[in-house]
């Protein structure tokens, strides 16, 4: 739970830095910060002006941040505005997807607040005026070394790149695909099958639920070649795997120790026939010896022994 | 004792004595390679005619001829490449298909017997090309180029019959399974073609292009030579590498794309797996140690398997059946390995195996021993070294390393055309990813990122074992940093190889000199044994020696030039001054291929008399006749001709190398060795022909066992 806490908390001071500067303050504890989490007003009825929370360690802040600067350099209102909806957007998010992270359900119960992640940062990134002629792209962005927004996005956006979820949703973030939803009801069928028969001998389940997990097995490795895969579905299926071989032992057995073994040592025998018969049979290879001509006093190794010795 | 001699030799006079092959021996049917110019009246003349222009076109040419090998063995390794992954790729699949098939419904017997039966249908094919066709064309082709780099000409070595039976040999037996590697032959053919360019082109380029052929990454026999040579070797290595890449970038789809590295690739290690600390060094070293002990005992197994095959599997049907034994039984032992392996593991995400099996392993989950087995031995190095840890357990690894080593020591000397870098490179992954792993798993308190990686293990394991092997240092750190494409190990990779190479030479020589041995090849070593120093050119030389006279009866040259019992090559030329009681003199040399010209071409001093008109000789027309002169026999000589006289004045070498007969061995074998001579002529005081010195002379003193000893000449 602590780190859980700690990186949401961290989150928290990221997102509403920006609006403690005017200086309303609400106290609130590492501890209630979880519980609060779940309160996060939706989207259509944020009050940007009244921020709702604010750290423990209050008086050290409150010195920091109230003191302002001169109106030109600070950040207007509307971009202000959009850094909270990103703000809200982003814990809602996040929220979403812990909760999924085991098992792996972050494409299925999530891809619509990414969504609502990504079309608030491509406000905020975008190249056109808003009202009052200003873009919030510079100042929010990349007006500092830390660049906090750009990086909390492209934190989400690696993530949803590692994951895979934009093969099994759809363009605009608007549904999941056939193909998931299609695979997810094959994984459901497959899955009641082994509810069914888990009780008692777990040849039955084999047996009876072998076409609906060879069905699966075999949509899995259809996708797997298309590369529609994400997350949700490798995990499911890993699961389901690991279910079948380990939990149920349904796969294979090794039964055919004796024709292999049989097999095998056939062919390892053949050679030794075959150089014992080639060293009986084959006659060996002789060389002729052949005496160069020398000078008549050295000729032979003998005389090198003698002239040694 | 004189007695004693006598009588023992006097039986062996009698009759030629017969002997089981065996090391100590020199074969006859060796001949040395001419590298020595013959500065002979009509090589003068020719030169004064060749214009300053004339150089430089020449330079140019050497240039030219240089790419143009480079981009031919390029294409060919390219080729190589191509049919082997299409090959091997279409065999496992196939094997894939039905393994899967009979897992599931029983019947993996006869999986097996389909993987035996494919392997020995590709080893069929490979091994009757080579051993019907083209003999010299099995093995790696290293030792036959390492003699011939050595000046010994090796019969057909360099003939383009001899490059297509390799090409599809190696294609044949790598895509057949059996434990060989590549790259051997890729060398080899770089030479054949290195040599196919370069002919009929002038003397002296040719001598540079023989030396031309330590294609790919030997350099070691072409540093002796001249910095200009190498810098030229160097450019066609490079352009081969650049052809290779180019045309294996577009075969993958990426054109232009050349950074795609070359021959021997096994990918480059990421950074953070690459870095070691001062106290691995001395585990390096002690896994030096052990490459060297293992590659002694891989030597000496192979020696006796090469010598029982000599002696007794010498004929090609026998030589035929033995590799596809051998095909069988790889099968046979890589899926019984695979079949009782419990090692599942799960693909990692970047996994490159390309033919996985599960077997009776969970699903998802892959048996690991079918990553190493079922695999071209060059996947399965680069899995070696590139997986991440954990993706084989110790077991695993040391079934794999201990079947592989003899497999492979099996498989070399088979009449396949097969190398011997990536089998003895996969054993060395393998025993060194093994002690990763264990040093790993006996250390746990260690800081987890150094110990944790076997990968870098494997690859100086890989050094060790190679180096144990083979024992080319120089030529081994450079194609080791060069594979990897990472220097950060050039220093523990030469003290490995080093170490190996000290380690393996207590026990037993290298891999390709006890081949080289074994196919009785007189080669001289970079120097004369040890203890020779009182062996002086009068014991060493060759003696009475045929000589011929300055102008000399046809008949006389054309009988000897016939005699088959001395086939002599070289002989000198002396003159007799007339009316006196003086012995002849020497003046020059004449060879063999010369005299063969000349009576081809009839001059005759009678017939330039009568006419007049008949053409010169040039230079043209000797090397015209290179490399294939005709046998004597081809030649008709009348009997009329037989009386006639022939004036070699202007056509033997005026000025042959002498030594007086009081010169030590170790004199006369540097002068050899260093001006790459092919016959030495010993001459007393007066200038008198009192013997000859060949290579063969040479070559049969070697430091033994029991002190020096020699060799004995033998007919093979």
């Amino acid at each position: 739970m602590f780190p859980y806490n700690l990186y949401l908390f961290f989150v928290f001071v990221a997102i509403y830095v920006p609006s403690l500067k005017c200086g309303d303050v609400v106290h609130l504890s590492d501890s209630e910060s979880a519980d609060k989490l779940e309160a996060v007003p939706s989207l259509s009825n944020a009050a940007v002006s009244s921020p709702v929370f604010k750290p423990a360690v209050d008086t050290v802040f409150s010195f920091s941040v109230l003191s302002s600067f001169p109106e030109d350099l600070e950040v207007s209102d509307y971009c202000s505005d959009l850094l909270h909806i990103f703000g809200q957007r982003y814990v809602a998010y996040v929220n979403c997807l812990v909760p999924a992270a085991r098992p792996v359900k972050v494409c299925q119960s999530c891809y619509s607040t990414y969504g609502s992640v990504v079309e608030i940062y491509k406000n905020i990134s975008s190249d056109q005026m808003g009202p009052g002629n200003e873009t919030c792209r510079d100042s929010l962005l990349r007006s500092d070394r830390l660049m906090l927004v750009y990086q909390l996005y492209s934190n989400l956006e690696s993530l949803w790149e590692d994951s895979n979820c934009a093969q099994c949703v759809t363009g605009h973030f608007e549904s999941l695909t056939n193909d998931t939803l299609y695979f997810m009801s094959t994984l459901n069928q497959t899955l009641t099958c082994f509810e069914k028969y888990q009780q008692g001998n777990h040849t039955e389940l084999c047996k009876n639920c072998k076409s609906a997990y060879g069905t699966l097995n075999v949509l899995y490795s259809q996708m797997e070649k298309n590369s529609t895969l994400c997350i949700d579905i490798e995990d499911a299926m890993n699961m389901t795997r690991r279910l079948w071989s380990k939990n149920f032992n349904c796969s294979f057995p090794r039964e055919e120790n004796v024709p292999v073994i049989a097999v095998s040592s056939f062919m390892l025998f053949l050679p030794i026939i075959f150089y014992l018969s080639s060293f009986l049979h084959s006659e060996q290879k002789k060389r002729k010896l052949i005496h160069p001509r020398r000078a008549k006093s050295n000729t032979s190794l003998m005389n090198i022994q003698d002239k040694l010795s | 004792m004189e007695d004693d001699i006598t009588s023992e030799e006097d039986p062996i006079r009698g009759r030629p004595k017969e002997i089981p092959h065996n090391e100590k021996l020199l074969s006859l049917k060796y001949e040395s390679l001419d590298y020595d110019n013959i500065e002979n009246q009509l090589f003068l003349e020719e030169e004064r005619r060749m214009s300053h222009m004339g150089f430089r076109c020449l330079e140019i040419s050497r240039w030219v001829i240089c790419g143009l090998i480079g981009i031919l063995t390029g294409l060919i390794a390219c080729f190589i490449d191509i049919m082997v992954e299409k090959l091997a790729g279409c065999k496992y699949q196939v094997i894939k298909e039905n393994i899967e098939k009979f897992t599931e419904v029983g019947g993996l017997s006869i999986s097996l017997i389909l993987w035996a039966v494919l392997n020995c249908a590709f080893v069929l094919v490979g091994g009757v090309m080579v051993a019907f066709f083209e003999p010299i064309a099995a093995g790696s082709g290293i030792p036959q180029i390492k003699c011939y780099l050595n000046g010994v000409k090796i019969p057909r070595v360099v003939r383009l019959k001899t490059l297509v039976v390799k090409v599809f040999g190696v294609i044949c037996s790598v895509a057949g399974g059996l434990a060989v590697g590549k790259e051997g032959p890729m060398i080899h053919s770089g030479a054949v073609v290195a040599a196919g360019v370069s002919q009929g082109r002038s003397t002296s380029l040719k001598r540079d292009l023989k030396v031309r052929k330590n294609k790919q990454n030997e350099y070691e026999g072409a540093s002796f030579w001249n910095q200009m040579l190498t810098w030229r070797i160097f450019f066609a290595s490079m352009i081969s590498t650049f052809t290779l890449n180019f045309f294996l970038s577009i075969y993958h789809g990426k054109p232009g794309d050349l950074s795609n590295p070359g021959l021997i690739n096994f990918g480059r290690f990421e950074s953070d797996s690459v870095a070691y600390y001062y106290y691995e060094i001395p585990l390096f070293m002690c896994m030096g140690a052990l490459g060297g002990l293992l590659g002694a005992l891989f030597n000496a197994l192979n020696y006796w398997l090469t010598i029982f095959r000599i002696r007794y599997v010498h004929r090609p049907c026998l030589q035929v059946m033995e590799a596809l034994l051998v095909a069988a039984v790889t099968a046979a032992v890589s899926f019984t390995m695979i079949y009782f392996s419990n090692d599942c593991q799960p693909l990692g995400p970047e996994h490159n195996e390309e033919y996985p099996l599960q077997l009776f392993c969970a699903d998802g989950e892959y048996n690991s021993m079918a990553t190493a087995f079922f695999n071209t031995p060059e996947r399965s190095v680069r899995s070696l070294f590139h997986n991440q840890p954990g993706s084989y357990n110790p077991l695993t690894l040391g079934l794999f390393t201990l079947t592989y080593f003899f497999l492979a020591c099996w498989t070399y000397g088979l009449a396949v055309s097969a190398g011997v870098f990536i089998p003895s490179l996969l054993i060395g992954a393998a025993w060194g990813r093994l002690c990763g792993i264990l040093l790993a798993s006996f250390t746990p308190t260690s800081p987890v990122g150094i110990w944790a990686d076997p990968g870098k293990y494997a690859l100086i394991g890989a050094a060790a074992q190679l180096g144990g092997i083979v024992r080319m240092t120089l030529s081994l750190t450079v194609i080791m940093v060069e594979a990897t494409g990472n220097v950060t190990y050039g220093l523990p990779i030469m003290l490995v190889l080093m170490i190996a190479k000290i380690v393996g030479d207590y026990f037993e020589e290298g891999l390709y000199d006890i081949h080289i041995k074994l196919q009785s090849v007189p080669f001289l070593h970079w120097e004369a044994p040890a203890t020779s120093h009182w062996l002086t050119a009068r014991e060493v030389m060759s003696s009475p020696v045929t000589c011929f006279n300055r102008i000399e009866k046809v008949g006389t040259i054309v009988d000897v030039l016939s005699n088959t019992s001395t086939n002599h090559n070289g002989f000198p030329v002396v003159v007799q001054v007339l009316d006196s009681d003086e012995p002849a003199k020497l003046c020059g040399l004449i060879l063999r291929s010369q005299l063969i010209v000349l009576l081809k071409h009839k001059v005759f001093v009678e017939l330039a008399r009568s006419r007049l008109s008949q053409r010169k000789l040039q230079l043209k027309d000797f090397r015209d006749a290179y490399p294939r002169f005709p046998p004597i026999q081809s030649i008709h000589v009348s009997q009329d001709e037989r009386e006639c006289m022939m004036d070699l004045t202007e056509f033997m070498n005026p000025t042959p190398y002498t030594v007086p007969q009081d010169t030590s061995l170790p004199r006369v074998f540097k002068l050899f060795r260093a001006l790459g001579l092919r016959h030495l002529v010993v001459a007393d005081d007066v200038n008198r022909v009192i013997g000859l010195v060949t290579r063969k002379d040479l070559a049969r003193y070697h430091l033994g066992k029991h002190g020096l000893e020699e060799l004995q000449l033998a007919q093979t």
